[in-house]
């Protein structure tokens, strides 16, 4: 749906219409801000309140990862890719294992599958909180910030019991899982799911209800579902474009195809579509965590690996669904120990590259909600 | 339409620019001559791949190559398009006009891999500062403030694991602790 653009009011634009004329001015957002989520530069070209262009500058958190991927070996890469996205590691390490195991055609066990599911519906779950938190503290809401961390604060702890670890995990393998969850995990996760739940209505209450909180989001950052398209947006950026599309819907890796769940689409294009579209997410994720806990099976978690992994040569596209959308990785094998070329399409990036299209004709003001609603996070955009 | 009728359709319409060609499941994985790389490019896209999900480079040392990965919200179809290029004069036409999202990709493959992609409205450095010298992916890049990777043997140790599979383990006497330090006096 294509919608009007705010026309220009700003002091140039009444300049050129009385025939006096002013320069444009530069401002530089970031990097040190608190509202780009880490060390992004925006560069903004500003007409008085509005901005007529966005220039934003990457790479403060470049570490080499790719180039450090072709120097270790299969197991060791593992690990790295718990930095890429540092809010949703375990997404990070689903799409990596994966891509090894569909290059070398390893089966993975069935309970295996279903940890993998389970831990990656929760980390969703956890990283939609956290984009919710901080969205709204963006906006000025402290309070949904304090709810959100709470909630996400029982997932960590969740997933510490699991794997030792509270945000960089490392815990899937090529091949399985490296240890089955504790005994009384399960239960514990049930009595998280039983207390989430009922939670949501109530951050409804605080934002999706609040008029405030309305009037700040809708009609702003909007994007055409085509542009969406045309830039290869992906995840909730491109499903509140009015465009279903999930690739564990769409694309099924791993058991996806075994549960239920509604893929969420919103058509206003706007921020508050995503906002929307995150919000309920949440509620599916849930959904699918209770369905694999009731279908666990029992039995092994970790395949028959060598102990050297030597995948044949040959190269392979993989694409999963992380909290922000298609997460790809591109290895090409020689057949030694190590990748001969990694490669990481990261979906924060290529989200990103659609900003300065959203920013156009927005008022300065609202850049921090149109920035916060693409939900980037620096580790994986710079890699 | 099936991946073999693309490809059957791709092979038709461009003859020999198209050297490599197979079909893996739902996907058309195919080499094309880099002159021709643009015109493949936009042939897809009318023909239905409308989602570029990836533009990544590889240096094969011999030549260096752009891979691009297309496919479709609407069908499941997929390409995978290797385009060779000169590795002393890397050039290939940008395909920003097809796909406003390959604007980035390219950037990045310009950063790492320096493929010059004409036509390219901004072809600048992206995740490297602007004056960096060297494209650091390619496989012969040196830098003075590189540290040699070492994995402490690791590697060795597996090979050797698994050609001595089967044979005894040979027990290695553990190596004698250094004597403990003795406290410090302390000062009264």
């Amino acid at each position: 749906m294509e919608r009007e653009r705010i026309i220009p009011m700003g002091t140039t634009a009444v300049m050129e219409r009385t025939g006096e004329t002013m320069e444009e001015m530069y401002v530089n957002m970031g990097p040190q801000h608190p509202s780009t989520h880490g060390v992004l530069r925006l560069l903004l070209k500003l007409d008085g309140e509005y901005i007529t262009d966005c220039i934003p500058y990457i790479g403060y958190l470049h570490r080499c990862h790719e180039k450090i991927g072709e120097n270790r070996n299969y197991t060791q890469v593992i690990p790295y890719t718990d930095r890429l996205d540092y809010l949703a590691s375990m997404a990070m390490n689903f799409g990596y294992v994966l891509t090894i195991e569909r290059l070398l055609g390893v089966k993975v066990p069935e309970r295996a599958e279903y940890m993998r599911v389970i831990l990656a519906e929760l980390q969703r779950i956890a990283s939609h909180l956290i984009w919710l938190g901080t969205f709204g503290l963006d906006l000025g809401n402290f309070t949904i910030f304090m709810y959100c961390f709470r909630e996400r604060e029982m997932v960590l702890d969740l997933f510490e019991s699991v794997s030792g670890q509270r945000l960089n995990y490392n815990f899937y393998r090529i091949g399985g899982m490296p240890m089955d969850f504790p005994d009384t995990w399960v239960g514990e996760c049930r009595a998280f799911l039983d207390w989430f739940e009922p939670r949501l209505p109530e951050y409804d209450a605080i934002l999706t209800d609040n008029i405030l909180f309305q009037k700040r989001v809708q009609g702003i950052g909007v994007l055409a579902p085509a542009l969406a398209v045309d830039y290869g947006l992906s995840g909730p950026m491109i499903r509140a474009c009015g465009i279903r599309w999930d690739l564990r819907r769409n694309d099924p890796y791993s058991i996806y195809d075994r549960f239920e769940f509604e893929v969420p689409v919103f058509d206003t294009c706007d921020v508050w579509a995503r906002y929307m579209v995150r919000r309920r997410e949440m509620a599916e994720s849930a959904r699918i965590v209770r369905q694999a806990l009731a279908q666990l099976p029992a039995g092994d978690i970790m395949a028959k690996m060598p102990k050297n992994i030597k995948p044949p040569a040959g190269q392979i596209y993989c694409r999963t669904e992380s909290p922000r959308g298609e997460l790809g990785f591109y290895v090409v094998s020689d057949g030694s120990v190590k990748p001969y070329r990694y490669k990481v399409r990261s979906p924060a990036y290529v989200n990103l590259s659609a900003l300065p299209e959203m920013l156009k004709g927005c008022l300065v003001a609202d850049l921090v909600a149109v920035l916060g609603s693409v939900d980037i996070v620096l580790g994986e955009v710079d890699r | 339409m099936t991946p073999e009728a693309l490809l059957e359709q791709l092979k038709q319409t461009f003859g020999d620019a198209v050297t490599e060609s197979e079909v893996k499941g739902v996907e058309v994985r195919l080499t094309v001559r880099s002159e021709a790389s643009w015109e493949v490019c936009r042939f897809l896209r009318d023909g239905g791949f409308e989602y570029l999900n990836c533009v990544s480079g590889v240096d094969w040392m011999s030549h260096l190559e752009v891979v691009y990965d297309l496919s479709s919200l609407r069908h499941p179809n997929k390409v995978h398009l290797r385009v060779p290029v000169d590795r002393a004069n890397p050039v290939i036409r940008t395909v920003t006009d097809l796909w406003r999202g390959a604007n980035w990709h390219e950037r990045e493959c310009y950063d790492l891999f320096g493929v010059r992609f004409e036509g390219h409205p901004d072809l600048r450095r992206i995740l490297l500062p602007e004056d960096w010298v060297g494209f650091p992916l390619r496989k012969d890049y040196t830098d003075e403030r590189m540290v040699p990777y070492t994995d402490y043997g690791m590697e060795e140790k597996l090979v050797r694991a698994e050609a001595e599979k089967g044979a005894p383990r040979a027990v290695r006497p553990a190596a004698p602790r250094a004597p403990a330090a003795p406290p410090p006096a302390q000062e009264p």
